[in-house]
């Protein structure tokens, strides 16, 4: 689904040079779901931006669904950020004054759909994260949990190929980050694949993959995590949080 | 696409409406000037007869008589050559007029009244040759009668209106009968009185045939110089006075070719006989080329114009950085759209429909303005009257001028947006 061979990075500021990532090489099957863990400043975000086609890379081979990304131009990754990923950040970026379902079907909008098809789909997303009753809503009516599973849906809507979460929970308290923990994992077993960087190890262990980034590289430590049971994943982590 | 990227513009407008309303109002300020002042070098510098300005020739000779020889033909012309020249039979059209003025009242009318009207002594040939619109009956016929073309807003003013063929006014103890009536007619510049800072005047109200002009002694309203005294106006018939100015119409070159010579001999003549002794200069200028003569175009109004178009220049920078402050949330919003699979053509596209939309905004507020600013101009200096006129012409022009300003003014902070990376603004 996803392979990135050799990836780096390089910021150039004036003074200094940062390697945000070097040589960085992985592969993330269908169905997977991976938790990238690592200190802060490490490169998780730099990875899963250059995973999300948002950002350039300087060195390397990424192929996304089997599409070689390099030699792309805008408008072909423009076309692949919109059928194939999803993306959901830490800090939702809905837009405020849209509604929810405004908010949804943006990316929609740049598909072609008939609004007959888009309503279907923003209905349907909302119906996965259950807030089909509140389309009509503003971002600032609801909780920042229900906030970031607009995110959710609007990711979800187009039907992408891969989920790339950054911190999803990250401004969420223990009871709303439980509830998008558990969409998201109702979304692996319907079969998603998800990459989501996690500051939280119990998230991180209750998915079926781990691996950790540090300084830029992945790390020994970053291999597969023992196969669990995903259901039991979920439900353990549920426990842990009502303990 | 389209219809979300115009509903994209008014959420846009929506949220921020001072800013926008500022910046509209910013560009129609500029563009409502500029267009007022393109507005009067339009009128100024127009042809008044497109279609046939090249083939109409205003007549200037050298025929003054006096002990030093003149080096410049004259504009204005004496009975005698006046009358040569409308004997010229190897031209379409030819138009001798003179400038006059008095006070007209209906015949039929009880009351004692009269109006003040502006009077244009015409050889018959005058209609055909500026292409005069009648609205009802024709022109006279011959130049010794006692009948009149009226134009439009006299006869509202004498006759209320309407036909006023065959009704009969009077002018200083004196009856003529209407035979035609004019439609309204704007001439700007008016060609065939340019001189005298005429050029911007209103069509004549009145129109006499030249002899009965002449006969009946009315004024003229115009430049004459004489060498001989006289009392009448019918002394000028055999005195050197100058005062007529003659249009030919020709329908090619050969025509105004054998018109020149013809000129040309007559002039020789008169200087044979020893009647004045300057050099053989008959002049015939074009209309446009008369009116380029004449520098009728007042210099201070290009001056104006220049100045306006710079007052535009500041307007766009000025739009332009107000537009920047809200570069910060438009970053976001490009961030986020370009993030989920929008690209630099999708957000380019929203930005021109966008700085378009806000250009049809400016340009009708501009348009608005521009009408405001030449009433304005009218109340204070009503010489401009016939000048201050917003035609199509300067509609369309302005229009586009205010979608492309308006573009220039969007343009810095698209680019700006288009610039900045993805990932840039999304946390
Ligand atoms: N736009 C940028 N310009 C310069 N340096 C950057 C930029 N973004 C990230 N970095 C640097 O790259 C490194 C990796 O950053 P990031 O991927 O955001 O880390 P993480 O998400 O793991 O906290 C850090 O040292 C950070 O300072
Ligand atoms: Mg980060």
């Amino acid at each position: 689904m996803l392979s990135m061979n050799n990836i780096s990075r390089i910021y150039q500021s004036d003074t200094i040079k940062t390697h945000a990532l070097r040589d960085f090489s992985l592969d993330v099957k269908q169905g997977e779901f991976v938790a990238v863990t690592g200190p802060s400043g490490s490169g998780k975000s730099t990875f899963l931006n250059i995973a999300g086609l948002l950002d350039p890379f300087d060195q390397g081979e990424y192929q996304l669904d089997g599409v070689n990304i390099q030699g792309l131009n805008d408008n072909q990754l423009s076309r692949l950020r919109n059928e194939k990923i999803g993306f959901i950040f830490q800090s939702y970026n809905l837009i405020p004054d849209y509604t929810i379902f405004d908010n949804v079907d943006m990316p929609l909008r740049y598909r072609g759909f008939s609004s007959k098809e888009r309503k279907y789909r923003i209905e349907q997303a909302l119906e996965k994260v259950g807030l089909a009753a509140r389309a009509n809503y503003l971002p600032s009516q609801l909780s920042g949990g229900q906030q970031q599973r607009v995110a959710i849906a609007r990711a979800l809507a187009g039907e992408p190929k891969i989920l790339l979460a950054d911190e999803p929970t990250g401004n969420l308290d223990s009871l709303m980050a439980r509830q998008v923990m558990e969409i998201l994992h109702q979304l692996n077993q319907e079969g998603a694949t998800i990459i989501m960087v996690t500051h939280d190890p119990d998230q991180a262990r209750a998915v079926n993959r781990n691996i950790q980034i540090i300084d830029g590289e992945i790390s020994d430590f970053g291999v597969y995590a023992p196969q669990q049971n995903i259901a039991t994943a979920a439900s353990v982590e549920v426990d842990n949080a009502t303990v | 696409m389209l219809r979300y990227n115009f509903r994209l513009a008014f959420e846009n407008f929506r949220r921020t409406p001072q800013l926008y309303a500022l910046v509209a109002f910013t560009l129609a300020l500029g563009i409502g000037l500029l267009s007022a002042n393109l507005a009067l070098v339009h009128t100024m510098t127009s042809d008044p007869i497109p279609h046939k300005s090249d083939k109409l020739f205003h007549v200037s000779m050298n025929t003054w008589p006096n002990e030093d020889p003149h080096e410049q033909p004259f504009y204005i012309l004496s009975y005698r050559d006046a009358d040569h020249i409308l004997n010229a039979d190897m031209v379409k059209n030819t138009a001798v007029i003179y400038a006059s003025g008095g006070y007209i009242r209906d015949l039929q009318s009880t009351e004692a009244s009269r109006i003040n009207v502006q009077i244009r002594a015409a050889s018959d040939g005058f209609f055909n040759l500026t292409d005069a619109p009648f609205a009802y009956g024709q022109a006279y016929q011959g130049n010794s009668g006692y009948e009149v073309v009226i134009g439009d807003s006299a006869n509202k003013r004498v006759f209320g209106g309407g036909n006023s063929v065959g009704k009969t006014l009077e002018l200083n103890g004196a009856n003529y009968t209407v035979v035609g009536v004019l439609k309204p007619w704007y001439l700007r510049p008016l060609f065939y009185h340019a001189t005298e800072q005429a050029a911007f005047n209103n069509t004549d109200d009145l129109f006499v045939p030249l002899e009965t002009a002449i006969d009946e002694n009315l004024p003229i309203y115009a430049r004459s110089s004489s060498t001989d005294s006289w009392q009448q106006i019918s002394d000028t018939r055999t005195k050197n006075v100058y005062y007529l100015q003659a249009w030919v119409e020709v329908e090619n070159q050969q025509q105004k070719k054998e018109f020149q010579n013809y000129l040309d001999a007559y002039s020789q003549n008169l200087k044979d006989n020893g009647e004045h002794p300057n050099k053989i200069i008959n002049q015939l200028d074009d209309v446009n080329a008369w009116l380029a003569h004449l520098n009728i175009v007042d210099s201070k109004v290009y001056a104006f114009a220049l100045v306006s178009f710079l007052f535009l220049t500041v307007c766009v920078f000025n739009a332009s950085s107000l537009l920047l402050s809200r570069q910060h949330s438009a970053l976001f919003e490009h961030g986020l759209r370009r993030a989920i699979g929008a690209s630099r053509m999708h957000l380019l596209q929203q930005g021109l429909v966008e700085s378009c939309v806000l250009g049809v905004i400016s340009a009708i507020m501009g348009l608005l303005l521009a009408w405001c600013f030449l009433q304005l101009s009218v109340t204070f200096l009503p010489q401009l009257q016939n000048l201050a006129v917003l035609d199509y012409e300067i509609l369309i022009l302005s229009f586009i001028l205010a979608i492309v300003v308006t573009n220039l003014s969007c343009l810095y902070s698209l680019i700006r947006t288009n610039k900045q990376s993805i990932s840039a603004e999304l946390k």
